[in-house]
């Protein structure tokens, strides 16, 4: 008798063990998170796609699709669990300055300064933005949420995540995983639209080679930088501030130590810190919506209008250059402000029609003016919508 | 004094100019930010306070975009006397947050609590706040006669146009109309999404034209020695001032190309160089010429 009630007992406790178990709690949702998941790794291990970014980020789908029984303080959306006090960095808009403190700190405007033309390559690009913000209307989501959709075809993560935290921290997750898996695929949707876009002619185009750029030159410009792109737009502070202060304690040369911090360790942390967050925020009873199927059609578009934008703009300018001052439209692609991968794209698909061709240099001045470009959009975006 | 001289004194006048505007048109937040946003003299039916007396009260707008302590502050309904009720300092009511509120209560009873005022709305028609130093103002309200249970307030809150509220809003927004977020109203006159993108295109393009034009005439901007420019004219045959030539990447490149090649594949007499190297022997008897065993006998 005993016995009997003490295997009944074992029983129940191990049934009442098994309904905290994630087999318990599993749904068919979270099976396919964790295969995006799962995806993601091979993306960023086997193919080496943005592995910086793709590592955390499917880890933490990974972690943020572990089916659990709620209350226990576990999950992400619950206060005061760990990954809770890790998100309010996402929550708050902290980690994106931090990230641009970082990218301000590795990037060389060089490129840019020298050839200042390249600059308004980087604004034609953010067409994609507003082409996807216009196309999200039409499809019914609210203005502030078409903003936030809008901004993936910014190519720019941060930038991404800054913005949807204000004005759309519903649909922040989808918009983020849209933003960076996107950006790990622009190797795949950049070449046929320049192939499309351009003759073979153009492609052949050779560009003068960048000056030199002196040290006065680096110094001033992200202080310069920073007065004019703010002054006309105070919203998109938070990023360029921070971008431009970067650039300041690198060109500078005398704050080193603070410089790699900033683009070493700092960007490190911050970086596994917003990747794994933002991951596990894709919980699939959250994440697996219609909006979501919505918004990764549109970031698709978004980053196919903004590379169209930026090799048009191109080819528009060219009409007006001269023979030899001309630019070779597959440099237009790199305005997306995917920094470095579209630039290296252009290098790629150039180098396919003329193994001389190295457009590389030419491209980063576009791409870091499209990192310049999708800030002040974003500013622009949130001064009119929030 | 030459024009060129003339033109960059009347260029920093200028900015000391525009400067100086700005810095008085900027306001730090502060208790500058506090606004006598609602009042309601004569209540019959209306707001209780936390006696469950009916008196008149003050609602107070914290019009910043951070919270503003009012601990110290003065609250007065006398143009002569400033600091005729001075809130207390040490109670965390007194904190207003972020474009929050904070209703007092003139009912001439400052015992009952920091909120109760120790006079009433009904003795005079004027109410001010004062900054801590009892001398600041910072907001003053002269009303007109009012009638019973019907507040007087600013029509948005913390803005310039009082008038008599259709509803009397303590702790609360004055405008109690439907709010329109500022992108439904962007939509309602673009909802194709069109007008955004030529305007904010033309934003980030104008942004980074300037950019471009800077940076495109900087080099210009910082050849221009100052200290040449600052001296004072002096009478000068014709002096030819030699123009920094531009050396293209190119340039610089094959140059740099040039130098490696070869210091470090070219200079093929590395089996030639002589190394001069002093031997130092130290001095024994034995190593001696003198005593040298081949030395031939005399």
């Amino acid at each position: 008798m005993e016995s009997s009630s003490f295997i009944s007992f074992v029983g129940d406790h191990l049934n009442q063990f098994f309904t905290y178990t994630a087999f318990a709690n599993m749904t068919a949702g979270h099976i396919i998170m964790i295969c995006i998941g799962l995806i993601f790794i091979y993306l960023a291990i086997a193919k080496e796609y943005e592995p910086m970014l793709l590592v955390p980020i499917g880890f933490g789908i990974l972690v943020g699709n572990i089916a659990f029984y709620p209350g226990l303080q576990i999950g992400i959306y619950e206060s005061g669990s760990v990954l809770n006090y890790l998100y309010f960095g996402v929550l708050q808009g902290v980690y994106p300055p931090l990230i641009f403190l970082g990218i301000g700190a590795m990037t060389d405007f060089s490129a840019l300064i020298s050839n200042p033309k390249l600059m308004l390559i980087g604004a034609a690009a953010q067409l994609g933005i507003f082409g996807a913000y216009a196309l999200a209307l039409v499809l019914g989501f609210s203005p502030a949420e078409a903003g936030a959709i809008g901004i993936i075809g910014g190519a720019d993560g941060p930038t991404a995540i800054f913005l949807s935290s204000k004005l759309a921290p519903d649909l922040m997750g989808a918009i983020a995983v849209s933003a960076y898996s996107y950006m790990a695929l622009v190797p795949v949707i950049q070449p046929p639209v320049m192939r499309l876009l351009t003759t073979k002619k153009e492609r052949v185009i050779r560009m003068r080679p960048p000056r030199s750029v002196s040290k006065l030159e680096k110094i001033l410009f992200p202080i310069i930088g920073l007065l004019l792109t703010t002054f006309i737009v105070p919203s998109g502070l938070p990023l360029l501030g921070m971008l431009f202060f970067g650039n300041l304690l690198k060109e500078s040369t005398v704050t080193k130590r603070l410089a790699d911090t900033a683009k070493g360790p700092l960007i490190d942390i911050v970086t596994i810190l917003i990747g794994l967050t933002v991951g596990a925020s894709t919980q699939a009873t959250s994440f697996l919506t219609a909006k979501s199927v919505g918004i990764f059609a549109l970031g698709a578009a978004s980053f196919v209008i903004a590379t169209f934008g930026g090799v048009m703009f191109v080819k528009i300018i060219n009409l007006f250059l001269k023979e030899g001052n001309k630019i070779n439209p597959l440099i237009g692609n790199a305005g997306v402000s995917a920094v470095p991968d579209s630039a290296r794209v252009s290098q790629i698909v150039g180098l396919e029609y003329d193994k001389t061709n190295h457009l590389l240099m030419h491209a980063m001045g576009p791409n870091v003016a499209g990192v310049i470009g999708s800030a002040v959009a974003a500013g622009i975006l949130l001064g009119f919508l929030s | 004094m030459s024009i060129k001289q003339q033109i960059l004194k009347l260029t920093g006048v200028l900015i000391i100019f525009v400067l100086v505007l700005s810095s008085l048109q900027t306001k730090a937040q502060s208790g500058l930010d506090l606004r006598i946003n609602e009042i309601l003299v004569h209540n019959d039916s209306n707001y209780v306070d936390d006696y469950g007396m009916r008196n008149s009260w003050i609602e107070i707008f914290n019009s910043a975009y951070n919270s503003v302590n009012m601990a110290g502050m003065y609250l007065t309904n006398d143009p002569k006397n400033p600091t005729k009720y001075r809130i207390a300092k040490g109670d965390p009511i007194t904190k207003i947050p972020s474009r929050n509120y904070l209703v007092f209560f003139a009912d001439s009873h400052p015992t009952r609590g920091i909120l109760h005022l120790n006079f009433s709305l009904e003795d005079t028609n004027y109410l001010a706040i004062y900054d801590v130093n009892g001398r600041t103002l910072l907001d003053e309200i002269t009303y007109p006669p009012q009638r019973p249970d019907i507040s007087y307030g600013r029509e948005l809150d913390g803005s310039e146009n009082w008038v008599v509220l259709d509803k009397t809003t303590p702790r609360a927004n004055n405008f109690t109309g439907e709010i329109v977020t500022a992108g439904d109203e962007f939509v309602k006159m673009d909802p194709t999404g069109f007008g955004m993108a030529m305007i904010a295109m033309s934003v980030v393009f104008s942004a980074l034209v300037l950019l471009y034009l800077v940076f495109k005439n900087t080099k210009k901007i910082y050849a221009i020695n100052l200290k040449t420019l600052f001296r004072k004219p002096v009478k000068e045959t014709a002096i030819l001032a030699a123009e920094e030539e531009e050396i293209p990447g190119e340039v610089g490149a094959a140059i740099a190309l040039a130098l490696n090649l070869y210091i470090s594949q070219y200079h093929d007499h590395e089996e030639a160089v002589l190394t001069i190297k002093k031997v130092a022997r130290t001095y024994s008897p034995w190593s001696s010429k003198i005593y040298g065993l081949n030395r031939p006998p005399r």
